[in-house]
């Protein structure tokens, strides 16, 4: 596992990984798709809106997931001084953004005719909004400082300042009484989705987990060959 | 007994800085006044509506208004040098980073607590609800002024984006605003809201220190 925290040992793993990655993301999403958009069944309340969950949760998952990626790697960069951290940090904060802004537009789509309203201020909706000003402000950062090294600590300072964020996301719906509704899936327990939906939910988080990977490897060797010294 | 003479050289100091500028200072008051002109022009002067809106209006326009002058903070001191001056005779960063934070809160946001019941008059804020946003903003300024001595020890060498600290800062600051506007506004809540207050206050008074002195030091590692 040595390539996760190695440029170089990174660069040569992920030229295997990368046709792979590839043919799964685009295989799954054909698949996900057609199960998510055809073969699912809709829902007694919900109606046709319900396939809208099949793009708002995996990219939640991811738009978090990021942001832990990212808290991770700000650690390795900072404490064990490992360049490679800020590399990755550098590369997925826009991917991290972009999901970000889908989970909240597709949420803000699925709300019209569900809640009947576009937003509210409820605690999920809100701390997900922040994550995602979060995201910007890395971007900003890494845009705006003329150092590279003083540019890529100051971010990974920031964002083990921003990670506070992330278990207020995650518990934001069991600590306050929200519109927005708890977890359906967890670990602990069987989760309360009929198998007919969680087929294709699944199918489409690893499609979307493999396009995000795919962005980000491109994105880290990019940013491994523009990079001066690792 | 040295250190201590030490310390007081500097708020000695600081006292001399802040008192040559001290129109920054009258002009963050005016804009802050000016602003509250302005809200009321713009929700109508009805009694009815300028309670119930009055006290968020007053937090939020603080907020704006105190994080103005935020560039200031350690950018004077790291351009002239005082900086490093300070370093040399003993003072660690993290250290610095408090004595400047402390230095803030008295002299940058202490103003605007002097300019508060004023402004509760003109917002007609009554003289309970006052009571609390004093209480609210000396624990939330201090919040403040350490979310201000973080960000713009991050921005020192930032020399094209200048609003990202003030940004920053604004980010980091809803909880408070959310805490402290509850405080006021909501009954018999008192306790709890002033406790998790505390507490923030607390955490960020605990995390202050690391990273603007981190921040410090790789800012004149870098220059």
């Amino acid at each position: 596992m040595r390539f996760l925290i190695n440029a170089k040992r990174f660069d040569a793993v992920s030229d295997i990984l990368i046709k792979p990655l590839i043919f799964i993301s685009i295989a799954f999403l054909i698949i996900g798709l057609l199960f998510a958009l055809y073969l699912s069944p809709e829902d007694y309340q919900q109606g046709s809106t319900v396939r809208i969950m099949y793009i708002h949760v995996p990219s939640a998952w991811i738009a978090l997931m990021t942001f832990l990626v990212m808290t991770v790697y700000s650690i390795i960069g900072l404490a064990f001084r490992m360049p490679f951290g800020f590399i990755i940090n550098k590369a997925v904060a826009p991917i991290g953004a972009i999901f970000t802004l889908i989970c909240i537009v597709s949420g803000s789509l699925w709300g019209k005719p569900m809640w009947g309203t576009w937003w509210v201020w409820d605690a999920r909706l809100t701390s997900v909004s922040i994550l995602f000003v979060f995201y910007l402000i890395i971007i900003f950062i890494n845009k705006s400082f003329e150092n590279n090294l003083v540019r890529e600590k100051i971010s990974a300072i920031f964002i083990l300042i921003g990670s506070v964020n992330l278990p207020i996301i995650k518990f934001s719906v069991d600590w306050w009484n929200t519109l927005h509704q708890p977890a359906t899936i967890s670990k602990l327990s069987k989760p309360s989705i009929d198998p007919s939906m969680i087929t294709p939910l699944i199918i489409m988080t690893i499609a979307f987990i493999s396009i995000a990977a795919l962005i980000a490897i491109l994105r880290v060797k990019t940013e491994i060959i523009t990079r001066e010294n690792i | 007994m040295k250190f201590i003479k030490k310390i007081i050289n500097f708020y000695f100091r600081e006292y001399k800085v802040n008192l040559s500028g001290i129109f920054d200072i009258l002009t963050n008051i005016t804009f802050f006044f000016i602003s509250i002109f302005i809200f009321i022009f713009s929700v109508g002067p009805e009694k009815e509506t300028l309670s119930l809106l009055g006290v968020g209006i007053l937090w939020t326009l603080l907020l704006l208004s105190s994080t103005l002058s935020l560039r200031k903070f350690y950018q004077d001191d790291f351009e002239n040098g005082s900086l490093i001056v300070l370093h040399l005779n003993g003072f660690s960063f993290e250290l610095i980073s408090i004595l400047k934070t402390i230095s803030h809160f008295f002299f940058v946001q202490f103003p605007f607590m002097m300019s508060i019941p004023f402004a509760s008059v003109l917002l007609d804020i009554s003289l309970e609800k006052m009571y609390d946003l004093f209480l609210s903003f000396v624990i939330g300024s201090f919040i403040l002024s350490c979310l201000g001595s973080i960000s713009s020890s991050m921005n020192l060498l930032n020399k094209r984006n200048y609003l990202l600290g003030s940004v920053m800062v604004l980010v980091f600051s809803i909880p408070i605003i959310i805490f402290s506007v509850g405080l006021i506004n909501i009954e018999d809540n008192f306790n709890s809201l002033i406790n998790i207050l505390i507490g923030l206050l607390l955490i960020i008074f605990a995390i202050n220190p690391w990273a603007s002195g981190a921040c410090l030091k790789l800012a004149i590692q870098n220059n």
